[in-house]
């Protein structure tokens, strides 16, 4: 091959040279931590909080982002777009009521609507009545001032407080965990649609979408929709695009190691005494990093033995660290001459 | 001895001392809750027993015959009247009892479950795969509790409650230690097995203990303070505690005492036991010294940043080792290190004599000047010192075998690191060059990889001491060989500042230089030619700079209408700036790829001495004058300042009046802070374009450092001549917080949105800022200084992480990344293996 040259060395630590290259700019990152994603008030977590929070492996992002693409034909409509964001957005009754007023006595609930947000969400009093009544089997019906009264087919006042908590809670439209969505357009002049939460499966399944297309910056949304091959490519684009995000150059290869390690077990386990470090199999290198007493007790109470295979029980002895030069096994000449005597004494 | 030499472990077994094993171990059992005698000697069966070890000079080991430093110390043991449970354990021995029937102690599993546990237990120990099941295992185990009835003898099992850190009850009777030992003494090897636990060196009732091992002495040496008064070691404290109540439980149960006493006494023994292991135990405090300090008992020892494991053995101190306080010589190269003379008399590296080199180790000997012969090493290990007196008889004994330990030398290979050590290249090796002074010396282009600067910072130097590890840093770590960083495959050995200016002037198209100025500046890259004459007796500027560069260089490099260009080794068209030889550059990995990495190290030495001398003799300096803009820039500033304040004022009053029409997906608020904001980035770009306009380079030193990109841009000089504009606050925006009547100063109008009311400075660091401005310019300032410091906090916690998680990854010689137990992490490095430090070789960027 004509790159032979400039392959890597075998025996090359690559996963330190991986976390240095990482660990290294991460306190040249820019202080910012929240970052305004265009136009539209969609804040996304950036910078070293973003990057810890990747490596941390959380079951949830800070600020949850999907961006949505239009199909083709869809795609220049501000029309289309709109509805779809419309469609997407969750509205739940305490979005589009100023309150909602327990009546004990009579055993209902009034639910002050709030005009104007019934008027962005493009819904009306009957419409939510309609919904409730379905849902909650609650008896709903629409006064002058177009307020809702509720009658739910319960007696207690605790439960009446706990039907009215839950009614304010529910989901009226949109998709459930999608958030908020919002319509931007791109330099191509396509429109496509940010949102502030996340379900994959359920805006696949919408017509006008490019489900090929969906992008969201939950990695653990990724792996139970799409396996763990999807989440280390999850993970690896969204280390690319936090340090790109913050002017820095840091080679490819270094931030796979990354999401490779992550992943390599068949899950997504974490950077850190929960994840890969607290699942290693030497005792000495999980008690040299932290919860020292811990690893030592459990490897008394269990007899367990750690075989001097990683780098650091072989630093803590002085000796050579299993990789690099070191990792290099030469079988020197004066051996093979002592096993050939050997062999003729025999 | 010679057997526990490091390299004979090839494993480390943990597990549980038996009583017994205590017994064999100890040399003394100690009785005396006590250390001294009134004399000042140590009390038999005390706690500094004579047997178990020496740590003063002098006296001799009552074990081993050894003296102080020879004799290792000796275990002793104390004899617990009760015995007590080792909080540490507490929890396997809470996870025991319950997983086992409190009436036949067998396993709560019945025997399908057994079998199906045995078979899994198997596969694990052939390390076949079993991944999914592993965890079954592990939930079933935690399941145990709960069981109600055993499956075996179908007792029901009481309610076990476990409460921290060494309470057990079962319904509601307590367990003392010694029932607890009862249940735990009858669980079978069997049942152990299956639990996970290893029955041979760990059995489960070996934590109750009723021995318990008292270290050596020089585990914890009394201190002898000045006014000779004696002080005793944490550990010896608690050692005192645990033997006095100890003594005290024995008295009162031989007395006959009631029950709640004996138990009181008992409870005392336990809380003393359970500090001795672990002073930080939770649920019980910290046992304290009589100055109210909390000791440092064993797990403190181990635990932390400061603990055993990480300051002591993840760490080590070295010797052959120097540190001070590093400045800049742009005379020696880029891959040489200058050595005080006190520093390289005081450093030693082995000579090793053998029967080709005795002449040279005999004259070596006989030197009486640097570099000298320190030390001669026998080959049966002792050390000689050279002095004047013994140095014939050493010449005379000199043979093949022996090493020569000489003082440091031009040449020699050393290892010069500056911490925080964040990436391999914050050590390199660095080549020897003995220099007066008492401070390292450094080539400045070598200082970026170390993130190195000279107002005070120091460094260290290591002097690799065998063969092995002068060959691994002369062919691994040289200076040369670090020119692209690994991060990103850019190029980080570099020229910089004042190289850079010196560059771009001197290959600016209308340099010219005379004889004496072109021959200087080439005398000192060693070139003894001159390049052809340009004009009569003058010679051009890039001339001068094509005689540095390798003979044969092709390279060709275009940045929008810029060319820089370089055919057959001469410097065709262009100018060298930032880009061109500054971090990042693309022309030295050329360089790297058409020659060798000796040729680029010569280039980069050679052509940043070329520029430090040739911005000496252009005179680079700055003033007061650099920055006195003429009139006409003036009046210029003020339009478009007044233009924007007119522009800002008619967008608020339309806010106001409602009419403004809000942004796609704002607020209009939000819109008329956007609209505000983008009217002070374009008054910014025009100061900018004044700038541009007024000040030229050709004049104006300012300008020429930020147009080659050596120091600055047109935004200092803006700030420093025209106005400072907007002063970000740190979430970006314009400077909001303040007082609750809507401002940020009492000096400013409440509720105004204004430029100036947020943040904006028209005034210039020429002038001087008004009190207000000063305040919100050192508002951003200030948040900045402190967010640097939570910053440098997590990102250094990350990087452990990071590291420790990643360390032991390495690639195989088929190019697949694995840990040392052959897990398999990639397939292929990077998918495509090629290494980073060389991605620039291969692609175009």
């Amino acid at each position: 091959m004509k790159n032979e040259q400039y392959k890597v060395h075998p025996g090359e630590p690559v996963g330190m040279i991986a976390a240095e290259s990482i660990g290294e700019p991460g306190t040249q990152m820019i202080l910012r931590i929240f970052h305004f994603a265009g136009l539209a008030s969609t804040m996304t977590t950036t910078g070293l909080p973003r990057l810890i929070e990747i490596l941390d492996a959380r079951k949830e992002p800070t600020t949850p982002q999907m961006i949505i693409r239009l199909k083709e034909s869809y795609a220049k409509s501000f029309e289309k777009a709109l509805e779809l964001a419309s469609k997407i957005t969750e509205v739940r009754l305490r979005d589009v009521a100023k309150r909602a007023v327990e009546d004990f006595q009579n055993k209902r609930v009034l639910i002050v609507l709030d005009k104007q947000a019934l008027k962005a969400a493009d819904m009306t009093p009957s419409q939510i009545a309609g919904l409730v009544e379905k849902k909650f089997g609650a008896k709903a019906s629409v006064t002058k001032e177009s307020n809702l009264i509720l009658k739910p087919n319960v007696e207690k006042p605790s439960e009446i407080r706990n039907f009215s908590t839950r009614v304010m809670h529910s989901l009226l439209k949109g998709i459930e965990g999608a958030g908020k969505a919002i319509v931007s357009q791109d330099k191509n002049g396509e429109f496509y649609i940010t949102s502030t939460g996340n379900n994959i499966e359920a805006i696949m399944k919408l017509e006008s979408v490019d489900a090929q297309s969906i992008y969201t910056n939950d990695i653990f949304e990724v792996y139970r929709v799409f396996g763990v091959e999807a989440a280390r490519n999850a993970i690896l684009n969204e280390l690319v695009r936090t340090l790109e995000e913050q002017g820095l150059t840091v080679d490819k290869r270094h931030l796979k190691i990354v999401a490779d390690a992550m992943t390599a077990q068949g899950d997504v386990k974490s950077i850190g005494r929960h994840g890969i470090v607290g699942a290693k199999e030497s005792v000495f290198s999980r008690a040299a990093f932290e919860e020292t007493v811990k690893h030592l007790v459990n490897a008394a109470a269990f007899g367990e033995q750690d075989d001097m295979m990683d780098v650091a029980e072989n630093i803590l002895l002085g000796k050579l660290v299993p990789v690099g030069t070191g990792s290099v096994k030469l079988k020197v000449a004066g051996d093979a001459k002592q096993k050939k005597q050997k062999e003729k004494g025999e | 001895m010679e057997s526990l030499k490091p390299e004979a472990v090839k494993a480390i077994k943990f597990g549980v001392f038996s009583p017994e094993q205590i017994k064999k171990l100890s040399v003394a059992k100690i009785t005396v809750p006590d250390t001294y005698n009134e004399d000042g000697y140590p009390i038999d069966n005390g706690l500094l027993d004579q047997r178990l070890g020496v740590i003063e000079p002098g006296l001799v080991c009552k074990t081993c015959g050894g003296r102080a430093k020879e004799c290792p110390g000796h275990f002793g043991h104390i004899e617990l009247v009760r015995p007590v449970i080792h909080a540490e354990f507490s929890k396997i021995i809470y996870m025991l009892l319950r997983s086992t029937c409190q009436k036949c102690h067998r396993i709560l599993l019945n025997d399908e479950q057994i079998d199906q546990f045995k078979i899994v237990l198997q596969k694990e120990l052939n390390k076949e795969e079993s991944s999914e099941e592993t965890v079954n295992l592990e939930n079933a185990i935690k399941g145990l509790k709960n069981i109600r009835k055993c499956p075996h003898c179908g007792a029901e099992q009481e309610k076990l409650t476990f409460s921290m850190p060494t309470y057990f009850y079962l319904g509601d009777k307590k367990l003392k230690p010694d029932e607890i030992r009862d249940m735990l003494s009858k669980i079978s090897n069997e049942d152990l097995a299956l639990l996970g636990i290893d029955y041979s060196t760990s059995r489960p009732e070996w934590l109750i203990l009723d021995t318990l091992l008292v270290p050596p002495v020089n585990v914890r040496p009394s201190i002898t303070l000045e006014t000779g008064e004696r002080s005793e070691d944490d550990l010896t404290h608690k050692l005192v505690d645990i033997l006095r109540i100890n003594q005290r439980l024995e008295q009162n149960i031989n007395a006959g005492a009631p029950q709640i006493i004996i138990d009181d006494l008992w409870e005392l023994l336990q809380y003393h036991v359970t500090t001795y292991f672990n002073n930080e135990t939770s649920g019980i405090p910290p046992a304290r010294h009589r100055s109210g300090r909390a000791l440092k008992t064993l797990a403190q020892r181990l635990k932390g940043k400061e603990g055993r494991f990480r300051y002591n053995l993840s760490g080590k101190r070295v010797n052959f080792s120097a540190r001070t306080v590093i400045s800049a010589d742009g005379f020696i190269d880029v891959d040489e290190v200058g050595v005080p003379e006190i520093i390289a008399q005081n450093l030693t590296v082995p000579f090793y004599v053998t029967e080709w080199n005795i002449d040279e180790a005999k004259k070596l000997l006989e030197s009486k000047q640097p570099p000298m012969a320190v030390n001669v090493i026998l080959p049966d290990g002792k050390r000689k010192r050279v002095l004047d007196t013994n140095r014939e008889e050493l010449i005379k004994g000199l043979a093949p075998g022996q090493i020569i330990e000489r003082q440091l030398q031009n040449g020699d290979i050393v290892l010069f690191n500056r911490q925080p050590s964040l990436h391999r290249i914050s050590i390199m090796a660095h080549r020897v060059k003995i220099l007066p002074g008492k401070t390292f010396r450094l080539n400045d282009c070598a200082a970026a990889p170390y993130n190195a600067d000279y107002d005070g910072d120091e460094m260290n130097l290591h002097v690799p001491q065998s063969l092995e590890a002068q060959a691994e840093a002369k062919h691994l770590l040289e200076v040369k060989d670090q020119v692209f960083s690994p991060r990103d495959g850019r190029a980080i050995i570099t020229g910089e500042q004042d190289a850079i200016i010196g560059l771009y002037l001197l290959t600016k198209d209308t340099t010219y230089l005379t004889r004496e100025e072109a021959t200087h500046l080439l005398s000192l890259a060693h070139i003894r030619d001159l390049p052809p004459e340009k004009k009569k007796g003058m010679y051009y500027g890039k001339d001068v700079f094509s005689m540095l560069l390798p003979k044969g260089l092709e390279y060709e490099e275009k940045k929008g209408d810029k060319v820089f260009k370089i055919s057959n080794g001469v410097l065709k068209e262009g100018t060298v700036t930032k880009s061109i030889f500054g971090e990042g550059s693309n022309l030295l990995v050329a360089i790297a790829k058409q020659f060798n990495n000796d040729v680029l190290k010569d280039f980069i030495t050679n052509a940043a001495r070329v520029g430090y001398a040739y911005a000496t003799m252009a005179g680079v300096t700055i003033g007061i004058k650099e920055y006195l803009l003429d009139e006409k820039a003036e009046n210029e500033k003020r339009e478009i300042l007044s233009k924007m304040y007119e522009n800002v004022k008619k967008y608020v009053k339309e806010y106001k009046e409602g009419k403004l029409e809000p942004l796609l997906g704002t607020t209009p608020r939000q819109s008329l802070e956007q609209l505000i904001m983008a009217e002070l980035d374009i008054v910014r770009s025009k100061a900018d374009e004044i700038v541009r306009k007024y000040v030229k380079e050709e004049s104006n030193f300012a300008m020429a450092l930020a147009n080659s990109g050596a120091r600055g841009s047109t935004l200092n000089i803006t700030w420093i001549s025209l106005f400072m504009g907007q002063q970000a606050s740190i979430s970006g925006g314009r400077i909001y917080r303040g007082y609750s009547t809507k401002r940020v100063l009492p000096v400013l109008k409440p509720k105004r949105i204004g430029p100036r009311d947020h943040g904006f400075i028209d005034g210039n660091f020429l002038e001087g800022l008004k009190p207000e401005e000063l305040i919100m310019h050192a508002n951003g300032a200030r948040a900045s200084i402190i967010y640097k410091g939570l910053l440098t906090a997590r990102s250094g916690y990350l990087y452990r992480r990071l590291s420790n998680a990643m360390q032991d990854y390495y690639v195989q010689y088929d190019l697949s990344v694995r840990d040392p137990h052959g897990n398999l992490i990639e397939t292929v490095y990077g998918g495509d293996g090629v290494d980073p430090t060389k991605v620039r070789f291969v692609e175009k960027r």
